[in-house]
This record gives structure tokens, C-alpha cells and sequence, in this order.
């Protein structure tokens, strides 16, 4: 599947924020635990009415209790958690104001409700008909309720990942070919290992580490790139070695 | 070029991840808000790693680096710019008695034309079947339907009363609220997103509740239909009704926005939306507790006269206090 370009939302300040909408594997991961939970709440609520309350009002709770649980998950948790269930927050999801701002009580109310018909015909058949031809991945009550889920984990830290972008002989994507051709991934690890920990050395071993560890690669590579220093050349090798295509 | 992404990226750190640790407070718990002293910081923060999200975009094209930053900047956005929650406190009293039947009058086009749908389906089912008595087996689902009413009729008022204690009351109360909201919810969603869907639901509801009260009409146990299914009928069939009127003003703003967009058009319909919803919902917990309990008493306990009498009051009661009461400040 295509990944959906970003929605661009701009800020009073003039920021542009891009929203990414979520991919459809992603939110169906997201439902699954949510579901789950549901499950297991449900379950165990009817085991304490029963034997708090007995047969009769025990059964007459539970079956408001379920009733409320499994309209109520939702929207509880996307409003009282800034748009998360348990299921989305695992999975680095969220749910959002089509304007990028939080969304209300209302909204999230409308989109749980069409979650009938986006589950229709059976295991969310309809939504996710529907999210494939949406630019923005979005399902039937994502649609009427004006929300999009977006994606919002980005894992590392920038200092533990300090790798500069690629440009000159080092940029352009037959470069990174014939660079991640010629290292091994043994070696690949090593840089990206040295790029992480510099940090954490001494100056004097880290001046040494990098210009013996640089001196080598401008040789076995033949690079021509004089205007790197030997610490800026490991990075830039390292950041070769992760860089998605 | 490189150092200055590096400088940018070491600098910028210790801001970014205050940030994020305000942000997962404010988010975890946000309710106890941040204080004055937190809030200042975070706008400030908020306000810097915006701009600093300006800057890497010409400072580099590492998807980690802006993805980041760009999540970061985006959830400040969100807490900054987010509604104040409840900036009109009204009690719940007020909400109920004032602000719901409110928004029943302001969109009583809809809600006619949900009843006129409901009523036409209704006439249509209880002609067809006065008309042609064995049309009643097509036009009835099979769990509605009864071969012979009139010993139906006998059967339940020959036996012990259905229900007999207030706990077996409230579970088929609560069995069958539980029920009715769901498909009101159904009338509603469909209705949101085909308008015409929504009546059809209307529509057919409307034509077995016509054809099967046709069928007992036949059989000569009128009244009998009437007294069981009136007192919580009288509830019960206006709060689907309701519940398609709110679907379809909502299918109105969503399809029909005329010239604001169309997520302007559905933000606007959503504070009468969530009124008529409420109002539904609650009509139907009434009305599933009536249904489990009175409803079930054959004329050995409530006479049915005394039960279409009811009936007839709460559906007038559920017209006044929606349709012609009006308190002076209600309106808003």
C-alpha cells in the first residue's frame, strides 16, 4: 500500500506541523489490543457483579456495565488520554482533530458510533475499504467526525543519533549503494556503534580513535572528501549504514 | 554544513526533551493542570522548538531528525491551541430540562421528517396488512411474528405473569436498553452517511410495527397490542425516531455543507448532535426499564385500560417537556 502523504496543518506561528495519517496494518494492530482489553474487562466485571450483587441485579449491571465498556473504551480514552487507547499508544498511534488539534468529546463520540458501520460486513471490511482510498487513510467515522490518526513514535534521541546528512560523494542514492555494497555489516554496526559511544570517550582517545578509524575508510573506499574531518567522515559513513531509501 | 546540524542537534536537546517531559505530565494527568509556572514554560518551549522545527527543515532532510521534531512541535501544538475544556459550565439539570429540548426544537425539520418516515412506513405496513392479511408473514421478521395473535393472546394470559420480581425486571429492562441504544446508534450512523439509509430504517421499523399491530388488529386483540406495547412504545418509537433525525442532521452538514467546507459544516452540527444524543440515550433507559417491568403485566395485575392510559400520558409528557415547554432562558 501507498503511504499517504502528510497532511500539513500550519500554526499561528507559521510553522508548517505535518500530520502523518497512520497506516492501515498499524490501527488494525491498534483495534486488535484494544479489543483484547475489552475482552478482559468484560470478563471480569461480569465475574465481580456476580458475586457482589448475585444472579439478579449482578446481571442487570453487567449488562449495562458491557453496554457502557464497549461503547464507552474509546471514547473514554481518546478524550481523557490526549487521543490515545492503550491499543494506539503501543503502537505510537493517535487520534486528532483534522486541524491538528485535540479532538472533542463530540468527535470522538460520532467516529465510535460509525465504528458499526466501519465494522460492517465483518472485521472492519467497510472502514478499511474506505481508509485504502482515502488520502488520508481514514475511516467512515474518521470521515463524518472530521479526525485523522496519525503516526507519533520516532524512537531515538538525537544526541545518542548525531548522523549528518549526506551530500557530495557521500549523498545521492547511487553513492549509498556503493558505499553499503563495500562495507560489511559487521562493519556497518562498528561505525554506527563508534557514532553512538563517541560521546562517552575520552577527547584525546576519541581524536585518535576516529582519525585511525577514518584514515582507513578514505583509503579502502578511495573517498575524495577533504573537507570532512576524520569524526565527520565515520558519521556520515554511519549514517549511510541506517539511512532508509 | 554537517557540524552545524550536529551544534543545531546538541543545542537544542535539553529543550526538546523538557518538552516531551511536560508534554507526557500535562497528557498523563490533565485534569491537575501544569501550573502557571509550567504552562509559561511549556508555551515558551513550545514556541522555541517550533521555530527550531523552521530551522531544520533548512538545515537538513534526515527524516529522523524532522520526524522527530515535527511529533514533538505537533503535540505541543495540540496542548497549546487545545479547546478550554467545558468554557461554559452548565449543570446537568439545565443541559437536560433546557439545552436538549432545545436542540429538538431547532431541528425539528429533521426530526419531522424522520416521524414522517417512520409514520409512512407505520401506514403502509398496517394497510397492507388489513388489506391483505397474509402479507404479514413477508412484511413481519419471524422473531415479531405470530402465526395466530389471538392465541398468543391466551397463552400469555393464561400463564404466570412474565416477570415477577423487581430483579427479573431489571435485567430485561437493562437487556433491552442496551439493545435499543445499539440500534439507534445504527439508524443514527447510517443515517449520518446516506440520509436516505437512515430513513429507510425509519421506514421499515415503521412497517412491521404497523403490520404487526394490523395483524392483532385482524384478530381482534386491538387492545391487548395496545396495552402491551404502548407503555414503552410511547417512549421507545419517539427516541428511534430521535435518534434518525439527529443521524440525519448530521448526514445534512456531512453531505449537503452548501458553501462552508464540509469539516466546518460537521463541527457546527455536533453541539445539537451531542444534546439529541443524550436526550435519546436517556429516553431509551426510561423506556427499557417500562419495557422489562409494566409493560410485561397482563390484565390480571394492571388493567389495560390503566396501561394505555399510561401510555398515552408519558408520550404526551415526552412531546410537552421536548416540543411546547419553553422556560425564558432555556434557549441559547
Amino acid at each position: 500500500m501507498r503511504s499517504a502523504p502528510a497532511r500539513i496543518v500550519l500554526t499561528p506561528e507559521h510553522v508548517e506541523i505535518r500530520l502523518e495519517p497512520a497506516g492501515l496494518g498499524r490501527r488494525f494492530g491498534a483495534v486488535v489490543i484494544d479489543g483484547l482489553l475489552i475482552l478482559g474487562i468484560l470478563a471480569l466485571s461480569q465475574k465481580v457483579f456476580l458475586l457482589f450483587f448475585g444472579a439478579g441485579i449482578g446481571k442487570a449491571l453487567q449488562a449495562t456495565a458491557s453496554f457502557l465498556v464497549i461503547w464507552g473504551y474509546h471514547v473514554f480514552n481518546e478524550v481523557r488520554f490526549q487521543g490515545r487507547t492503550p491499543g494506539k499508544r503501543m503502537l505510537g498511534l493517535r487520534v486528532v482533530d483534522g486541524r491538528g488539534l485535540p479532538l472533542t468529546v463530540q468527535q470522538s463520540f460520532v467516529r465510535n458510533v460509525v465504528r458499526v458501520l466501519d465494522f460492517l460486513p465483518l472485521l472492519y471490511g467497510l472502514g478499511g475499504f474506505v481508509a485504502l482510498w482515502d488520502r488520508d487513510h481514514r475511516r467512515l467515522g474518521d470521515l463524518v467526525a472530521d479526525t485523522l490518526v496519525v503516526r507519533e513514535d520516532v524512537p531515538w534521541s538525537f544526541v545518542r543519533l548525531p548522523f549528518p546528512p549526506l551530500d557530495g560523494e557521500l549523498g545521492g542514492p547511487a553513492a549509498l549503494r556503493r558505499l553499503r555494497h563495500r562495507l560489511s555489516l559487521e562493519e556497518r554496526e562498528f561505525l554506527v556503534a563508534l557514532s553512538l559511544r563517541a560521546d562517552r570517550l575520552d577527547d584525546r582517545a576519541r581524536f585518535d580513535l576516529m582519525a585511525e578509524v577514518g584514515g582507513h575508510y578514505r583509503e579502502k573506499l578511495g573517498l575524495q572528501v577533504p573537507h570532512l574531518s576524520d569524526e565527520n567522515l565515520v558519521r556520515a559513513l554511519a549514517s549511510a549504514a541506517v539511512k532508509r531509501e | 554544513m554537517s557540524t552545524e546540524v550536529e551544534r543545531f542537534l546538541v543545542d537544542g536537546e535539553r529543550r526538546w526533551s523538557r518538552l516531551g517531559v511536560l508534554l507526557d505530565r500535562a497528557e498523563a494527568e490533565p485534569a491537575r493542570e501544569l501550573g502557571r509556572q509550567g504552562m509559561q514554560e511549556l508555551v515558551q518551549l513550545y514556541r522555541a522548538t517550533a521555530s527550531d522545527l523552521n530551522r531544520a527543515r533548512s538545515l537538513t532532510a534526515d527524516p529522523e531528525i524532522l520526524g522527530r521534531l515535527n511529533a514533538l512541535a505537533g503535540r505541543a501544538y495540540r496542548y497549546v491551541y487545545r479547546g478550554r475544556p467545558g468554557g461554559r459550565r452548565v449543570s446537568w439539570a439545565r443541559f437536560l430540562t433546557g439545552e436538549v429540548p432545545a436542540a429538538f426544537r431547532r431541528n425539528a425539520a429533521v426530526v419531522w421528517l424522520a416521524a414522517a418516515a417512520f409514520t409512512a412506513g407505520a401506514l403502509f405496513g398496517f394497510g397492507a396488512v388489513l388489506w391483505q392479511p397474509k402479507a404479514a408473514v413477508d412484511l413481519v421478521p419471524a422473531q415479531f411474528y405470530s402465526e395466530s395473535p389471538r392465541d398468543r393472546v391466551a397463552e400469555i394470559e393464561a400463564k404466570e405473569e412474565r416477570i415477577s420480581k423487581v430483579e427479573e425486571a431489571a435485567v430485561f429492562g437493562a437487556e433491552l436498553y442496551t439493545h435499543n441504544i445499539q440500534v439507534s446508534f445504527l439508524a443514527l450512523a447510517l443515517a449520518a452517511l446516506t440520509l436516505v439509509g437512515g430513513l429507510w430504517v425509519l421506514w421499515y421499523n415503521g412497517v412491521i410495527l404497523g403490520a404487526v399491530a394490523a395483524s392483532y388488529l385482524v384478530a381482534g386483540e386491538g387492545t391487548f397490542f395496545v396495552a402491551w406495547v404502548g407503555p414503552h412504545g410511547a417512549l421507545e418509537l419517539p427516541a428511534i425516531v430521535f435518534a434518525g433525525a439527529a443521524g440525519l442532521a448530521l448526514g445534512r452538514a456531512l453531505l449537503l455543507p452548501g458553501e462552508l467546507s464540509r469539516a466546518e459544516s460537521v463541527r457546527r452540527a455536533f453541539p445539537d448532535l451531542w444534546r439529541m444524543i443524550v436526550g435519546v440515550a436517556l429516553i431509551l433507559v426510561c423506556a427499557g426499564l417500562i419495557e422489562g417491568s409494566f409493560s410485561q403485566f397482563s390484565a390480571k395485575t394492571v388493567p389495560y385500560p390503566l396501561k394505555i392510559a399510561v401510555a398515552a400520558l408519558l408520550f404526551a409528557s415526552l412531546l410537552f417537556v421536548l416540543f411546547v415547554r419553553r422556560r425564558p432562558e432555556g434557549e441559547s
